[in-house]
């Protein structure tokens, strides 16, 4: 389990509690905050974008190739940053506990 | 029974019929003039269903059915566009090596589909009027080229081949063994004696000249054969191409051709008589053809993995050493 800070397209913030085993990205996407992934968690669509916190971007698990080549290719359509992730590839854990990111916009 | 022939008492109920997969090769997969510029055919060889297509330019390309997105069947409502198939459910197209070429409707195309084909797609080549395809069991580049055959290529100075097609119930390993087991011309078609016979394995190649020169034939791979009958200088050739169905039944077609020769002249004679004899079709004097004895066989017989082989017999168990090699990737072992 783990507290995250999350940051919606709209400015809001949000304060969720994740259990240990699921992704970002289904926590953003099960709590209705307009996050697709769309392509289930295989890095083929780029829907779960987000911008990890600079304090957090080191401690989050490291990008895969697969990872690397979606976020290059949403790159041309939407804003990246050097924190840029796919929140898909974000497994919850207890050392995630007050992980902080903000949703990245739409494609 | 002894130990090394613990196998023999094995019969009908224990025996494999045909427990291969399909062997690594390439495979003929129909006539050039069958499939016109933008066709879209499904196809059943290789133990499995394909859609072959004839691009705009005229390239011909050959598939899974099923698309890689959400699984439709391309072979019914797809259509070619350009050199691609487009899949009738969102019109995701494919070219002929499987590559994505076009998503109509994502903003952002999913990397995975510049980086590697996502559609399984058999390389495919034209050659002799024919649709040839390379067929891996791991959909592994070619281990082997075709090899050019002069007297399909030249076919200015050789007569329009001749063509059979036959079909028959068993594997290619089965119908191939044939090739190695001289002893068998003599009792199943009936020749005077078992031929002479020099050979030698170098994979994927197996060279043969049986009665000194008479015949001489190499086979490149599982699913080409070329054979030359010579004699008194006359040559006439044989191409033998065998495509794997199903586990138990296979397609074996021949083209046969020669020299074009002046109508009436001794090599005329002598050339349709070759021809004649591997046809088999004939007079009957030399031997029976191998549509009315082999198939017999072949259709009713099952595959012995421990052969009780005696001297006289011919190099089954090279034959079989070398053809296991064809099977590699695809977990089969003897």
């Amino acid at each position: 389990m783990a507290k995250i800070q999350i940051k919606d397209r709209d400015g809001a913030e949000h304060s969720l509690e994740a259990p240990s085993g699921t992704t970002l990205m289904e926590l953003l996407r099960d709590e209705d905050l307009d996050v697709e992934g769309t392509c289930g968690g295989i890095c083929s669509c780029g829907t779960c974008h987000v911008y990890v916190s600079e304090d957090w971007a080191g401690r989050v698990p490291a990008k895969g190739e697969d990872e690397d080549m979606m976020l290059e290719a949403i790159g041309e359509v939407v804003e990246l940053r050097p924190t840029s992730r796919l929140s898909c590839q974000i497994e919850i854990d207890d050392s995630l506990d007050g992980l902080s990111v903000e949703i990245g916009p739409v494609a | 029974m002894s130990d090394s022939h613990a196998n023999l008492n094995k019969g009908a109920k224990d025996l494999p019929r045909c427990p291969f997969p399909v062997p690594m090769g390439w495979y003929f997969v129909d006539y050039s003039e069958n499939l016109a510029k933008e066709e879209i055919r499904n196809v059943n060889l290789l133990d499995q269903e394909w859609v072959l297509f004839r691009g705009e330019t005229g390239k011909v390309g050959m598939t899974d059915p099923y698309c890689p997105h959400l699984g439709a069947h391309m072979g019914h409502g797809g259509k070619v566009c350009g050199d691609n198939i487009r899949c009738p459910f969102h019109h995701w197209q494919f070219d002929s090596e499987g590559w994505n070429k076009d998503i109509p409707y994502a903003k952002v195309t999913p990397p995975i589909c510049k980086k590697q084909p996502i559609l399984r797609a058999l390389p495919v080549e034209e050659k002799w009027g024919m649709i040839w395809c390379w067929y891996h069991p791991k959909g592994e580049a070619p281990k082997w080229e075709l090899p050019s055959v002069p007297e399909l290529e030249d076919t200015e100075n050789h007569v329009k081949p001749h063509r059979g097609e036959w079909e028959t119930g068993t594997a290619v390993q089965e119908i191939a063994e044939n090739g190695v087991d001289f002893a068998h011309l003599k009792f199943l078609h009936g020749e005077k004696e078992i031929p002479p016979a020099e050979y030698s394995f170098d994979w994927p190649h197996y060279d043969v000249n049986m009665n000194n020169g008479y015949i001489v034939g190499r086979m490149h791979g599982p699913g080409l054969n070329v054979y030359r009958f010579s004699h008194e200088g006359v040559t006439a050739t044989m191409v033998n191409y065998t495509t794997p169905m199903t586990a138990d039944s296979s397609v074996i077609r021949m083209s046969f051709t020669h020299k074009k020769y002046e109508e009436g002249t001794k090599e005329a004679m002598i050339a349709q008589h070759l021809v004649q004899h591997m046809v088999g079709e004939a007079d009957g004097k030399d031997s029976a053809g191998f549509e009315s004895v082999d198939f017999i066989v072949w259709n009713h017989k099952k595959y012995r993995p421990n052969p009780l082989l005696c001297d006289g017999d011919g190099p089954i168990i090279q034959y079989r050493k070398f053809f296991s090699k064809f099977y590699e990737g695809s977990g089969y072992a003897e």
